[in-house]
């Protein structure tokens, strides 16, 4: 059966949920002594629940950033070590949070909203969102390049970033938003509420039960103990 | 059997076949014209400019999903910003990229439900990053009742700059939310850092609302012009 199975991945929407929760609690219970021990425990249960990747990629912001709102609430809490952290608490549980949500694929959060019948508008919208932010990173570095073509000047002056980026940067996002919606409709895509085939579903499994689990009661020993 | 009588039978079976179809379609003809009168009604609402309430096509989902993409990649300053306890921090931070691209965004789609529609996605990576943030998706609502009370329509362009204006400004409230449960009521060592920086200072208050007001205002303003330029060129077709 499906469900006794261990996955690596997990479910989207309990992905979202738990993701929702470290943030919460991280900020809710940041000044716990045993707040760091718990954010540790949780980094190592995400990176067995598949999350590593998502986890490396943060660690770096995590580390600047971190640090120097830390040094700032040390600084500012007149050299009190606990503030600082508690301050890299926060900044702990929101990194982990983000690392949570971002392990989970445009393609299987919006099959997973589909199958709890969420509306088509929305899952599509969902879906175009967290795909196209990458496509709009190529485009700004686009007009950046056209604009260095052309020997257009500095991005940082007001004119030169209305007239040779902000302008054709939106007409790029017109064009592209046209097209994509041609293909969305060429596809078969509406947005009645006719019926629809989801090929490959998501289900929950064993493994995010035990997911959940393994957080809860990691919270609640930070509480109690 | 001979092959002429295997042919009349088949002929009879298609006649009677075709009769039994022709049933049917008699029986539901009715429900049919009702049908197709009814979608006939709801084109001719959908390509009436001057109608607000009108069924969102997938290319308006589709703009207001890009649209809604370009905010938060220019959000994404903001899971820092949270953690400066100036009151205001972080509509100042993302208000002007929250205001030009919800006018653009309206003055392409100008329907009733576009705001709340880009409010909903964006509250759902906004969750991610700050949670009580999520509250934006009622802020739109507010927002497109305000403008529905005093424009009626999206038709005037300064109702979408009205909009554009109001989105950001509407989130003030939540900090309080933020900074009493995060801040000042959970521990001392806060406490000082909210006094470093001035957080609950009445005119930090009311300075910083006001700016993020201005802000958004100018943002808005710049949305228009830039959507106006482009609807000049025949870009932005609706």
């Amino acid at each position: 059966m499906t469900f006794f199975k261990f996955k690596a991945r997990l479910y989207p929407l309990v992905a979202v949920a738990a993701s929702l929760f470290v943030i919460v609690f991280g900020l809710v219970a940041a000044r716990e002594a045993n707040m760091s021990y718990y954010l540790l425990g949780v980094l190592a249960w995400v990176s067995l629940f598949g999350c590593v990747k998502s986890c490396l990629k943060l660690l770096p912001a995590f580390v600047v950033f971190g640090g120097a709102f830390a040094g700032i609430a040390y600084a500012s809490a007149g050299g009190d070590v606990e503030a600082a952290i508690s301050m890299l608490n926060r900044f702990g549980a929101l990194f982990l949070g983000v690392a949570l949500s971002m392990s989970v694929e445009a393609v299987r959060m919006t099959r997973a909203l589909s199958q709890v019948r969420t509306p088509r508008a929305l899952t599509l919208g969902m879906l175009i969102a967290m795909s196209f932010v990458p496509m709009l990173k190529g485009e700004i570095g686009r007009v950046r390049e056209a604009m260095k073509t052309r020997g257009a000047g500095s991005v940082l002056d007001p004119k030169i970033f209305y007239r040779a980026f902000l302008v054709p940067f939106v007409m790029r996002l017109v064009n592209i938003s046209d097209t994509l919606a041609l293909s969305v409709e060429t596809r078969g895509f509406t947005l009645g509420g006719g019926l629809y085939s989801i090929y490959k579903k998501e289900y929950p499994a064993l493994s995010d039960v035990l997911f959940v689990i393994g957080l809860a009661v990691g919270a609640a020993l930070t509480v109690v103990l | 059997m001979t092959v002429d009588t295997e042919v009349k039978t088949a002929a009879a079976d298609i006649a009677a076949l075709i009769e039994n179809t022709r049933e049917l379609q008699q029986a539901v003809a009715s429900e049919q014209a009702a049908y197709e009168e009814k979608l006939k009604r709801r084109e001719a609402r959908d390509a009436d400019e001057s109608k607000m309430f009108r069924r969102f096509k997938i290319k308006d989902i589709v703009f207001l999903a890009v649209i809604t993409a370009c905010m938060l990649v220019t959000s994404a300053i903001m899971p820092l910003l949270i953690h400066v306890p100036v009151f205001g921090i972080i509509q100042l931070g993302l208000g002007l990229q929250f205001s030009v691209f919800p006018v653009i965004g309206l003055m392409k789609v100008r329907k009733a439900g576009s705001m709340t529609i880009m409010g909903i996605f964006t509250a759902f990576f906004l969750v991610m990053m700050f949670p009580p943030m999520a509250l934006i998706a009622v802020c739109a609502v507010v927002v497109e009742l305000v403008v529905f009370a005093i424009f009626r329509s999206y038709k005037s362009d300064w109702a979408c700059v009205l909009a554009g204006t109001l989105y950001m400004p509407l989130t003030v409230p939540l900090l309080y939310l933020y900074y009493n449960v995060n801040y000042t009521v959970t521990g001392s060592e806060n406490e000082a850092v909210s006094m470093f920086l001035g957080a609950t200072e009445p005119w930090v208050i009311a300075l910083m609302t006001l700016a993020v007001v201005a802000l958004c205002f100018a943002g808005s303003v710049i949305g228009m012009v830039v959507s106006r330029e482009l609807k000049k060129a025949g870009v932005l077709k609706k």
